[in-house]
């Protein structure tokens, strides 16, 4: 237990279920500090689950989890969540900037609202992610990239230490993927650790350094170039991918 | 009799602001019908209180069906969490059992007091000034204008208070839950108060029309605005003037106050979906008819600059054959003609079409689209 605060993520006997149906099986995961790891799994593996359940958004049956060696509700100011785009309703009455604000909402804490300060972290941030001209769009004329990219800018505000997304990559299109992925390597360099949720098995080896791979119990986990092998994959998808490695 | 006029169009407005506010969230959160479920289900708790306090103004009266109303919303949430209905069923199913109980206590012991069921149905507003607060053998005004006034303060007190909390888990419960928000919390309530003012405006407009009052402003104003802060601003607007309207509306043909206001409700969403800029049906009438014809003109462009300089070019572009060749009804294509002659795109000589500098631009960029 001494070495937990070495790890910026401990999940150990995780287990979620609804009703008998388990979602997540006794799921083990250390993920060091400053890695950019992606979760992989085939549908309905339960890869939102675990980042659900890491945030504590679901009740688990068994298990604990430890952001650097603490529960998630004493570390919630430096862990920062991007949920799945559909997750939220795009035609609700607010513009860009608005949304990127949210992000800080968990800093300023109840009552309190954003001001001068939350405006210039929210505009900066949508400079980084190239959105700076959209500032006062409202957010349902926004293409699903540029949905993505507000995501992304919410996030930054946050400036946590720990990300958690829910498929950042989902219909976006190629310069957006581009981007994204130069932001979270970027966070890596910064020693922030960043945990995705990923579907494209043909660029894991290209965006990340470490991978889990998930079906309902963990396959595997490590960094990509030992863990990700035809093998393990195979074990994970049950022998349907077909899967050239390098 | 203007004191009577005054009175009754104070506490319509007064009930409408205050149902407006908590509207918005229902609306923007898709929960309209839940309003509707609470405004119903609510009897038996005022019937019980009734016939506790045998007063329809007490305030035990207000919190005994907010507490009914609170428990629809923990049933209906319950009857979901089974997965064995959906939510709509689940509202189906929750409040008439609740409202039919309501029904029964009413007509099985309270047959002869004053708690009839037109009035529970329907409201009474124009005598919802009747009874007025007397203290000390002064008149200080309607008693209904103080509980709605009161309900009204405390809507507006936790928007204000907790606006940031509200939007955010309106718009994103899963972070606002990571941030540790508690947005079961603020769901709950924002149910209490829906429960509150739905019980308070239940003596003036009756537990049928308060939903038009809930749902009715705020869907008006969403197709106004973008912004939360001016469609909350908006929904009273428009409440009120829902309110004012309804109520001389009714007083010009005699008929129930509360019927009307809420006729003005539809026709003021009618109205605004209508004229609405940009997303009123007659804008996007307007846009579809514009866009024809500029489709229409850019065919036109196109066509004339394929054949321009070439030997049937003269033949492609005569005004009088031009139909032919585009397969087009001959008065639309004079009509497209004049269009594209007003627009400079194309110009005229004689009886030949000629392209001008600006309309082959356009067709050239419409061809590398």
């Amino acid at each position: 237990m001494q070495a937990s605060e070495a790890k910026a993520i401990e999940v150990t006997d995780l287990t979620v279920a609804y009703q008998d149906q388990p979602v997540l099986w006794d799921i083990d995961l250390d993920v060091p500090p400053s890695v950019l790891l992606a979760i992989v799994g085939p549908n309905g593996a339960g890869k939102t689950t675990l980042i659900k359940a890491i945030l504590g958004l679901v009740r688990p049956a068994a298990g604990n989890v430890l952001i650097y060696g603490k529960p998630y509700e004493a570390q919630r100011r430096i862990v920062g969540y991007v949920p799945q785009r559909g997750s939220v309703d795009w035609d609700f009455p607010t513009n860009v900037l608005d949304v990127v604000m949210m992000g800080r909402y968990g800093a300023l804490g109840w009552v309190r609202r954003p001001g001068k300060q939350e405006r210039e972290l929210a505009m900066h941030a949508l400079e980084k992610v190239g959105m700076d001209a959209y500032t006062n769009r409202q957010i349902s004329q926004l293409s699903g990239g540029q949905q993505q990219r507000v995501f992304l800018a919410r996030a930054l505000v946050q400036d946590a230490t720990i990300y958690l997304m829910d498929e950042p990559f989902q219909g976006v299109d190629a310069t957006t993927e581009r981007a994204i992925v130069t932001l979270l390597q970027e966070f890596r360099e910064k020693g922030k650790t960043v945990v995705v949720v990923h579907h494209d098995l043909q660029t894991v080896t290209d965006y990340f350094d470490w991978v889990m791979l998930l079906n309902i119990r963990r396959i595997a986990s490590g960094p990509v170039d030992e863990t990700f092998t035809p093998e393990n994959l195979r074990t994970t998808y049950g022998g349907r991918v077909a899967f050239i490695t390098k | 009799m203007i004191q009577d006029h005054l009175d009754i169009q104070l506490i319509a407005i007064v009930t409408a602001v205050a149902c407006a506010l908590p509207g918005v969230f229902l609306v923007l959160r898709r929960m309209t019908l839940m309003s509707d479920a609470i405004s119903h289900a609510i009897l038996p708790g005022i019937v019980i209180a009734f016939f506790l306090t045998e007063s329809l103004s007490s305030p035990l009266l207000i919190l005994a069906a907010a507490g009914t109303g609170v428990l629809t919303v923990v049933f209906v949430e319950l009857l979901q969490r089974t997965k064995l209905v959906k939510e709509d069923a689940a509202i189906g199913l929750t409040f008439p059992a609740l409202f039919s109980i309501g029904v029964i206590l009413i007509s099985r012991f309270a047959g002869n007091v004053h708690l009839d069921m037109d009035a529970v149905l329907l409201g009474e507003l124009a005598y919802a000034h009747l009874n007025r607060l007397e203290v000390f053998g002064y008149n200080l005004g309607p008693v209904s204008l103080y509980v709605m006034g009161t309900i009204l303060l405390l809507n507006l007190a936790f928007i204000l208070l907790f606006y940031k909390e509200l939007k955010l888990s309106t718009f994103d419960a899963s972070l606002a839950a990571a941030l540790g928000f508690a947005p079961t919390l603020i769901h709950y309530g924002l149910m209490t108060l829906v429960s509150v003012t739905t019980v308070g405006a239940f003596d003036a407009v009756g537990s049928i029309l308060v939903v038009a009052l809930i749902a009715g402003p705020p869907a008006t104003a969403y197709l106004i605005t973008n912004r939360l802060s001016l469609m909350l601003t908006l929904s009273a607007v428009i409440g009120s003037v829902n309110a004012v309207s309804g109520y001389w509306l009714a007083y010009l043909f005699d008929v129930s106050i509360a019927g009307s206001i809420a006729t003005m409700t539809l026709l003021m969403f009618g109205l605004v979906f209508l004229v609405v800029p940009s997303r009123g049906l007659i804008a996007i009438a307007r846009r579809r008819t514009r866009q024809r014809w500029e489709f229409a003109q850019t065919m036109l462009v196109i066509h004339l600059f394929n054949h321009e300089g070439l030997p049937e070019a003269e033949a492609e572009s005569e005004i009088a054959h031009l139909h032919e060749h585009l397969r087009w009804d001959p008065a639309f294509a004079t009509q497209v003609v004049k269009y594209a002659l007003n627009n400079r795109y194309v110009s005229q000589e004689e009886t030949l079409l000629t392209l001008t500098e600006r309309g082959r631009s356009v067709a050239q960029q419409a061809l590398v689209q």
